[in-house]
């Protein structure tokens, strides 16, 4: 039975595993996966001044796992000159979402309303997709800091999703799906996610029917993106604490399993 | 240092007290997450969807179709009075008639009908080549079906089938598992890692 005491220890370790990875500034490269690859070398192709839409899906809590990948796919589409629509179909993700656009855009001196816009968020996020479909302009009448969308010189050049190369999902739960299912089959739209790593099984169906272009998972996924980029981020600083956590918790699994088995022994010989 | 980097620094650790053992420190700020978090998606539904949606349309453009979804809204709030309670189903009606209309073709489509064709897959490429994924996931598919099928005794080769079915459910809840653990574990590196650089300022 676990007491207070082992709890304490367990806890312990792992903060003092995980605080000791960073310190001691291990550096481990991964090898890109290939739906990481997949989605920078689409990123990659697309030309100069195309348009994409990438959608902010998630609370707070996911930051650390979905910043990396976000800053990462940010910038590098900055980077290629690509031109973003922002928004966010759950209501955390809303500052979230302009602040990331705001500083990936400031380091690469990109321009707001030219360069990259962010629409702020819509409730009822089905009736959303579907209207943007119809017109992006009629959902978002007004962007995120109150400008009207029709004065917005990059919106100027965007109606609906015919203008649209294809939408990045950053999200930590089903909101993706949402983009899959209403997007894709009417309106053909392409959609890229950059999902936290719990979330990654439940979206397999999704990639092996072709119905989601690609996806960037989890932390692993952002370092393996930024060796991409090659611009080194949270994603590949964490790499080292990531895997001795995970090593950590194996030799718990380990140690849980050699202690049952004994006792069971025991037991049985009582 | 920032004020927010320390307030959230400061906060980080009590909300970690919690391994310790329950304390007032760890309940003060878990109170303070939930009614922060509440009051910002309170302000942003109240901006996004009543003032712009219903107050600056009627009022500012003089739209008054807007008051048949201001009174639809409205209704809902009648639950309130055992009275009037029966008024909520209009809208509730209204809103899981509209939401199956919409839902239902997009769903049978992307859940089903695409997700059906993607298992069907020729066990011999392009290529000339013999697909082993097909083959993994033909078999999957049918010995995973085959144990959620309940209308026949599993016993037999119907057995066998659903045992081999249980063996694939648990290599997918092992990886879900095993991504879930790597999601938690970023989480508390994602914490550690502010710690460490943004509040103590040690690496």
């Amino acid at each position: 039975m676990i007491t207070l005491k082992t709890r304490w220890l367990i806890f312990s370790g792992l903060f003092i595993i995980v605080t000791l990875s960073y310190i001691l500034k291990i550096s481990m490269v991964s090898q890109p996966s290939p739906q990481v690859e997949k989605s920078f070398d689409y990123l990659e192709t697309l030309p100069e001044s195309t348009i994409i839409m990438v959608s902010f899906d998630h609370e707070a809590s996911a930051l650390p796992e979905i910043q990396p990948i976000s800053l990462a796919l940010l910038r590098h589409a900055f980077k290629n000159n690509l031109r973003i629509v922002g928004l966010s179909l759950f209501a955390e993700g809303t500052a979230i979402g302009y602040r990331l656009l705001n500083k990936t855009a400031g380091e690469l001196g990109k321009k707001y309303g030219q360069d990259y816009v962010f629409l702020g968020f819509k409730p009822q996020h089905i009736a959303a997709i579907l209207g943007m479909g119809e017109s992006i302009k009629d959902v978002f009448p007004e962007d995120y800091i109150g400008n009207r969308s029709d004065t917005i010189p990059l919106m100027m050049s965007v109606s609906n999703y015919d203008d649209i190369d294809i939408v990045i999902s950053f999200a930590d739960g089903d909101r993706t799906v949402y983009w899959i299912e209403y997007a894709g089959p009417r309106y053909g739209q392409q959609v890229m996610a950059g999902l936290t790593a719990a979330m990654i099984t439940s979206y397999d169906p999704y990639l092996a029917s072709g119905q989601l272009y690609s996806v960037v998972g989890g932390l692993r996924g952002a370092a393996e993106y930024e060796n991409l980029l090659g611009k080194t981020g949270k994603g590949n600083r964490s790499m080292p604490a990531q895997t001795s956590a995970h090593l950590y918790v194996i030799a718990l699994i380990i140690a849980g399993n050699i202690i049952y088995f004994r006792n069971r022994s025991r037991q049985g010989r009582g | 240092m920032e004020l927010g980097v320390i307030i959230a620094g400061l906060l980080t650790l009590a909300i970690y007290s919690f391994l310790y053992r329950d304390n007032p420190v760890y309940r003060m700020a878990e109170s303070l997450l939930i009614g922060l978090a509440m009051g910002y998606v309170l302000v942003i539904y109240w901006q996004t969807a009543f003032m712009d949606r219903i107050f600056t349309p009627l009022f500012s453009l003089g739209d008054f179709w807007v008051v048949i979804p201001l009174i639809l809204g409205l209704l809902m709030f009648s639950r309130f009075t055992k009275k009037y309670s029966w008024l909520s189903r209009i809208p509730i009606a209204l809103m899981i008639g509209a939401g199956a209309g919409v839902s239902m073709p997009a769903m049978l489509y992307a859940r089903t009908l695409k997700q059906m064709s993607a298992s069907v897959m020729p066990l011999i490429n392009e290529n000339g080549a013999f697909n082993i994924e097909a083959l993994v996931v033909a078999v999957g598919l049918i010995s995973t079906l085959a144990y959620f099928y309940f209308s026949r005794e599993h016993k037999g080769l119907m057995g066998r089938t659903a045992k081999l079915g249980t063996y694939f459910l648990m290599i997918f809840f092992g990886a879900t598992f095993g991504y879930t653990v790597m999601s938690r574990m970023s989480m508390l590196i994602g914490r550690i890692d502010f710690l460490l650089t943004d509040f103590l300022h040690v690496l």
